[in-house]
């Protein structure tokens, strides 16, 4: 286990300089840099650049060295948390992301909570009657949820409730309070619930159709009964959907959070991609690399420790056959 | 239960009352992203040039006919030769610290915006031959150049930095970026970052003060939420897309509902083409892709009747505008004997060909204008049925800007920006190709190049009107570029505001501008 274990975070490593290395190679080889952008002033003016005020806007961020150098930089002091400056309003980088995450964060974490507490019982409760009324109901709703941009649902529950009925605020801010967190909440809530629920639908009735559940009846077992074995049975690809689930957590999403003009994660990871921004995109991207990394590296933590077959390359694991 | 429905009752009632008595004489207003900085020298932004016409006053300022009149500075003149300018401050002027403002801070400023380490992007330029800058006395500066330039009364259209606060550090990272020290109508109360910035009446102020004591601007980038909030009183003022100025139209007269305000800023769109291409070459070739799309009904369609044709590099808005330059017709027929008069003839499949140069490119677009993208599918249809073959080519905008800096797009659709006095060698003369201007169109006439640098060095106002009468003339007959439309600028107003009016240069960016605005409680300006 502890082999195993130290194997997964070195190779959770290198994926991380891997992934990186790619973005900043994606960054820096897209059209467009950050000083020309900057000069454009988000538009098209026709007003004279100066070369020498382009040159010193590159100076000062360091856009005139070579890339590697600027690659190895970037690494080295990433190491000791200095993420540098961004290139959008020159201030430090951690202060900015520091500034984001919060919101994003109870955001994300809130709306993820929401969806769970609805999501498994609404999905516990389909799995029990397969193709009964509730499951169709459900499944009807879920899909029209999962195909439905989330950005389309808050728009229109922030011109119902905020705009026309009035009952929510149009802006979250101090002055607002949790209610401004509300919609945005709802609406997060809404596009993972329909994710939760199918997918505990799913693995339930798997596990509720697997002979060891026939056993189970067989034995006399009470429905309450067989739904806790059948949830223990679908322990891990449970947590392979939180591993799915909770990088949302820190990476948040862009367009719900421009609907409701929140200043978070997603937003400000698409600011700095659209103007080249390249440290800030860079210590987003590590912070979303590390909580998907640390994710995916928990849940076969706890798959191995639910079922050790995974990690022992001897014997099948469940549906697998040994070589 | 009972508990319950008043628990939920308790969280949803307070929000039918945001908006109490004290906020009368508070002006909230939307910014569409957030300013990057508020260091007026290195501000390029929308959002911040918004911010900071309320923060800081600058030595002259444009008023709403684009006249510089006197800001911080009683009055700039130059000597005979135009190389040297003397600023006379106003004597009352103070930063909101109560410390006057002064010639140190003049040459402070134009020290640390001409300094190699600063990236003052759009201001730099407007400096270029200067030589120094000195105190005269307390209120008097004196800055030398090495040559005339006649545009150059407009580069004193500058904010400027208190010495005191800004010393001692890289005014490029300077703390100070995101609270300066203001001199104008309002200093700045708070920043909550990403949400509002708040800013409170400057009691130091030298001027006449401004009537609301608050304007709240709020980030908003999303205009469905900004038009909600308009509407529900949440925000006084928003920038409008057609179809919310019908809505508030068919609202106009109904107590409380938001009104509409319309005016031409110096601006217009228009379809660029590469004129170094074998296919652009020719201007019968250009005119006759001008007169293929029909302007005239991009203007009723897409902009409801909203806009007027353009002519010219010149919009009515400025003050030389050539009222006599006729745009070219749309005239599919006259087009068509245009392009086989330059030898692209129809082929039997249909297209032009002239040898074995076929008639076809590809038209760039930066993405996010849903008008321009539908101007350029009809030019499209115009152009295949006159046997002309476009694709049309979506692109990120920092990629679209950064081909168009570089020169490599065949044919975009862009709009254009111009100050209050532009200077159109940036974007005509031959000299400013890519990379290292804006003449994206490769466009080149020597009478047009000639002309310009006239300009530069012409300070009589008639004589200026006279040669931009006759490079309109050149660039209109040349149509480099087909210019297209000059949509109207359409703002909706809380109906509680009162004293807004309009400049050619936004509602913002001339003075007094937003620092008259009242609101129905604060009818006259505080002395």
């Amino acid at each position: 286990m502890l082999r195993f274990a130290l194997r997964r975070v070195a190779s959770a490593v290198l994926t991380l300089l891997g992934v990186l290395a790619l973005v900043f190679g994606l960054v820096t080889a897209a059209p467009g840099d950050a000083a020309a952008l900057a000069a454009r002033a988000g538009g098209n003016r026709a007003v004279a650049v100066s070369p020498e005020a382009l040159a010193a806007f590159r100076h000062l961020y360091g856009l005139d060295r070579p890339v590697a150098e600027r690659f190895l930089t970037w690494v080295w002091r990433a190491v000791r948390l200095d993420f540098g400056r961004s290139l959008v309003d020159g201030q430090p980088v951690t202060l900015r992301v520091a500034r984001a995450l919060p919101t994003t964060f109870a955001l994300n974490l809130a709306a993820l909570l929401l969806a769970c507490v609805i999501g498994v019982p609404l999905g516990v409760a389909a799995a029990r009657r397969p193709a009964g009324r509730l499951d169709r109901i459900s499944g009807f709703l879920c899909d029209a949820l999962f195909s439905t941009p989330s950005f389309v649902v808050g728009l229109v529950l922030l011109l119902v409730f905020s705009g026309w009925l009035r009952v929510t605020p149009l802006f979250a801010d101090a002055e607002t309070g949790l209610r401004g967190f509300l919609l945005p909440v709802v609406t997060l809530a809404l596009a993972s619930l329909a994710f939760v629920a199918r997918f505990v639908r799913v693995c339930v009735a798997t596990a509720l159709a697997d002979p060891a559940a026939l056993a189970g009846r067989a034995r006399g077992e009470g429905p309450s009964e067989e739904i806790r074995r059948a949830l223990r049975r679908s322990s891990a690809p449970f947590a392979a959907m939180g591993a799915a689930l909770v990088p949302s957590v820190v990476s948040g999403s862009i367009l719900v959070e421009r609907v409701f003009s929140l200043p978070g994660a997603g937003g400000l990871l698409a600011e700095a991609v659209f103007a080249r921004d390249l440290p800030t995109v860079l210590a987003l991207t590590l912070l979303s690399a590390v909580v998907v990394v640390a994710a995916s590296l928990a849940a076969d933590l706890v798959t191995a420790a639910l079922d050790p077959r995974t990690v022992r390359e001897d014997v099948p694991a469940a549906g697998g056959v040994a070589a | 239960m009972k508990k319950l429905a008043l628990l939920v009752l308790a969280l949803f009632l307070p929000a039918c009352g945001v908006r109490g008595k004290s906020q009368e004489s508070v002006v909230r207003r939307r910014l569409e992203g957030e300013p990057k900085t508020l260091n007026p020298i290195l501000a390029t932004m929308d959002p911040e040039q918004i911010v900071l016409a309320l923060l800081e006053r600058n030595l002259l300022d444009y008023d709403e006919k684009l006249n510089l009149v006197p800001g911080l500075a009683e009055e700039v003149s130059d000597s005979p030769d135009h190389l040297t300018y003397t600023i006379r401050l106003h004597k009352d002027a103070r930063w909101e610290d109560g410390t006057t403002v002064t010639s140190r801070d003049v040459v402070f400023t134009l020290t640390a915006l001409l300094d190699p380490k600063t990236p003052a992007l759009t201001r730099r330029a407007l400096f270029d031959g200067f030589v120094k800058a000195e105190a005269v006395d307390a209120r008097t500066a004196r800055v030398v150049f090495s040559t005339a330039a006649a545009g150059r009364r407009d580069a004193f259209n500058l904010p400027l930095l208190s010495a005191a606060a800004w010393a001692g550090a890289d005014v490029a990272t300077h703390p100070r970026n995101r609270n300066p020290l203001a001199n104008g109508p309002y200093r700045l109360g708070s920043w909550e970052a990403g949400r509002t910035l708040t800013l409170v009446r400057n009691t130091q102020y030298f001027g006449e003060k401004p009537a609301p004591e608050q304007v709240i601007f709020r980030v908003v980038p999303e205009t469905a939420p900004a038009f909600a909030a308009l509407q529900a009183g949440d925000l006084d003022e928003m920038r409008l897309i057609y179809a919310q100025k019908k809505e508030l139209d068919a609202k106009a007269g109904m107590a409380g509902a938001p009104r509409v305000v319309t005016f031409d800023e110096l601006a217009y769109s228009y379809l660029g083409w590469n004129n170094r291409l074998p296919v652009f070459a020719d201007r019968r070739v250009r005119r006759a892709l001008t007169m293929l799309v029909d302007r005239e009904s991009i203007g009723r369609n897409l902009y409801g009747g909203l806009a007027k044709l353009a002519n010219g590099p010149l919009p009515p808005a400025h003050w030389a505008w050539d009222a006599s330059l006729t745009p070219w017709p749309y005239d599919p027929k006259a087009a068509e004997v245009l392009l086989d008069e330059a030898g692209f003839r129809k082929g039997p499949d249909g297209m032009r060909r002239k040898g074995n140069l076929r008639l076809a490119f590809t038209l760039s677009l930066g993405m996010g204008s849903d008008v321009q993208r539908q101007i350029v599918e009809l030019a499209q249809q115009s152009f295949r049925k006159a046997g002309i073959e476009m694709a049309i080519q979506p692109l990120e905008w920092a990629a679209f800007a950064a081909k168009m800096d570089a020169g490599e797009l065949e044919a975009w659709a862009a709009a254009l920006n111009l100050d209050p006095n532009p200077d159109l060698a940036v974007s005509w003369h031959s000299a400013q190709v890519p990379p290292v201007g804006l003449n994206a169109a490769f466009y080149r006439n020597h009478e047009v190049d000639v002309l310009l640098e006239r300009l530069k060095t012409t300070f009589d106002r008639e004589e200026t009107r006279a040669l931009l009468a006759r490079v309109q003339l050149l660039i209109h007959d040349d149509e480099p570029v087909t210019f297209l439309n000059i949509p109207l600028t359409k703002w909706g107003v809380s109906s509680r505001l009162t004293n807004v009016r309009t400049s050619p240069y936004g509602l913002f960016l001339f003075w007094p501008g937003a620092a008259g605005w009242r609101t129905s409680t604060t009818t006259g300006p505080i002395s």
